[in-house]
């Protein structure tokens, strides 16, 4: 087996990733393990902020214009150009409101629960090819590592409405946890099927294996993302990843008409700006799995360069698939939430699995046999 | 017959060679924890901010303490009654199921990634690369089924499954 070679070769071979160009950039590689450390944060400081920046957009100003558009209304429009100094304004508005916690309150649980939402949610962006070179790590473990980051936010989630001593927040706490748990499943189940594709959980590797060319159809190659491979995986994950993520229609553990704001009623201040922005960051997050994996992360007409360009275009685009929905859709009761998810995706997601595994299995196999299997379907 | 399948995953040729396997070599020491220090870097950014923020807010927020501003939020109520009470046990036995499945996916990560592979393989057929793993899906489909048949995943019960349960001794 010629590939067992390539297998034990040196664990990385591909483009520097930005920690090492930002050492050799600045000379810092020179310094040993501490300048890698300070080239790594520094890495770390880009990425972190570039998030944050895309947050603030998205959260007081981007949100508010997209859901006046859908509901035919002017939104913001007062401060700055388009309004947008409203993220400025709305800022410091928020950080500067007297921050009051609950008599009751379950004091270090209380507090820590935002710091977790907000910091779980920067976590999976270090292994997202960004394009462009930005790229702050690239583990073997790469998708696997993203799907347990995303996950520790249920932590908070439901530390944050158990803390609180509030009944809403208790119930929008232990919604939010039986909604993650029950969508993670699919979740990765679905992922996986991608995985079989390209036979690694490293992220590079995936959005490698997406760049080659499926079909050429009027002289315009279709490259070979897996949204266009396998459609109904990437349906299952979008919808899957909606649910992850706590907005419409699977919107309940914040559900504003029945639990005023779920596990995030008692926060104001910088706490409630924390779990917003937890909620902003995981949205993104997410947005950043389905370019990775489905859309051919940073892949896009142009020079490489206009990487991280597609990259951010991708991830707003799904953003404004989220916002859509919010606007679209109604939302599902927790005993319809629990059975799309525990009887429907899951269902969906396991025959997804195992078709894909059988079809390449076959494909991979034998064509003649293939050949047989196509006539007796079409026949 | 498999030599000339299309090249997947590990077999497929590796992007182009750059000067970074010399780089990389010159300095091994880094090497394998490179990844994990940039993880590392960005959990201490990802805490930095938080951090931050709080700290901006402590210096410019009002402290105003009034009577009842600090008790618990019930649409204008005076609050009744504890909220650590009993809730719901739905909520705890899709907990249950979730453990079982979510072991499930972390033990199919690894054939996912070696299936391609071992169906390249010579020495191993469609069959051995396939049927472990849907006989290990078959089980826990079984399981599914009965927690399916017994209501785990059931929000709610109809009236006619409340009278059955009643009449059961």
């Amino acid at each position: 087996m010629s590939s067992a070679v390539s297998t034990l070769a040196p664990l990385q071979v591909g483009e520097p990733l930005l920690p090492e160009r930002l050492g050799e950039l600045t000379g810092l590689d020179q310094l040993g393990v501490g300048g890698e450390l300070i080239a790594a944060f520094i890495g770390a400081f880009i990425v972190g902020n570039l998030m944050l920046a895309m947050t603030g957009v998205a959260g007081p100003w981007a949100k508010r214009k997209i859901t006046a558009a859908f509901t035919d209304r002017y939104a913001v429009n007062r401060i700055g150009p388009f309004g947008l100094l409203i993220i400025v304004a709305d800022a410091v508005r928020l950080l500067a409101k007297e921050n009051i916690i609950p008599e009751d309150a379950d004091r270090p649980a209380y507090d820590l629960a935002p710091i977790i939402v907000a910091s779980s949610a920067m976590l999976g962006f270090a292994v997202i090819p960004m394009g462009s070179g930005i790229q702050l790590a690239d583990p073997e473990v790469g998708l696997a590592y993203v799907f347990a980051t995303a996950g520790i936010a249920s932590i908070g989630l439901v530390m944050a409405g158990y803390a609180s001593s509030n009944k809403y927040s208790m119930i929008g706490g232990l919604r939010a946890v039986a909604q993650n748990i029950a969508y993670e499943i699919p979740l990765v189940v679905t992922g996986l099927s991608v995985v079989i594709f390209a036979g690694t959980l490293q992220m590079s590797e995936i959005v490698a294996a997406q760049a080659e060319t499926l079909i050429t159809i009027g002289g315009l190659d279709i490259p070979m993302w897996y949204a266009f491979v396998n459609p109904f995986a990437f349906v299952l994950f979008v919808a899957a990843n909606v649910a992850e993520i706590g907005r419409n229609p699977f919107d309940i553990p914040e559900a504003p008409t029945e639990i005023v704001a779920g596990y995030q009623t008692e926060y104001s201040s910088v706490y409630f700006v924390l779990i917003y922005l937890g909620e902003f960051l995981h949205i993104f997050l997410g947005g950043a799995i389905i370019a990775t994996v489905f859309l051919g992360g940073p892949a896009g007409p142009g020079p490489a360069e206009l990487g991280i360009v597609w990259f951010i275009v991708k991830i707003w685009a799904v953003f404004l698939f989220t916002q859509w929905l919010r606007s679209a859709l109604p939302r599902v009761r927790i005993d319809q939430l629990i059975e799309i998810g525990w009887k429907g995706m899951l269902v969906l997601a396991f025959a997804n699995l195992v078709l894909t595994a059988l079809i390449v299995g076959l494909l991979e196999a034998d064509a003649d046999l293939t050949l047989t299997m196509l006539t007796v379907i079409f026949a | 017959m498999a030599a000339t399948t299309r090249p997947v995953g590990r077999n497929r040729p590796k992007r182009k060679e750059s000067t970074l396997i010399w780089v990389r070599f010159q300095r091994p020491h880094v090497t394998e924890m490179n990844d994990w220090i940039a993880i590392g870097a960005l959990a201490l950014v990802g805490l930095l901010i938080p951090l931050a923020m709080m700290a901006v807010s402590y210096l410019i927020r009002p402290s105003v303490p009034e009577m009842s501003k600090r008790a618990t939020y019930e649409s204008g109520e005076v609050p009744t009654g504890g909220t650590r009470i009993r809730f719901n046990i739905q909520y705890y036995m899709v907990a249950l199921l979730f453990v079982v499945f979510d072991i499930e996916t972390v033990l199919l990560f690894p054939w996912a990634v070696t299936y391609t592979d071992a169906l390249a393989a010579e020495e191993y057929g469609l069959l051995h690369a396939l049927g472990p793993m849907l006989l290990f899906v078959a089980i826990l489909v079984v399981g599914l089924a009965w927690a399916w048949r017994n209501g785990a995943v059931q929000w709610a019960k109809t009236p006619g499954q409340v009278e059955t349960e009643v009449d059961r001794p």
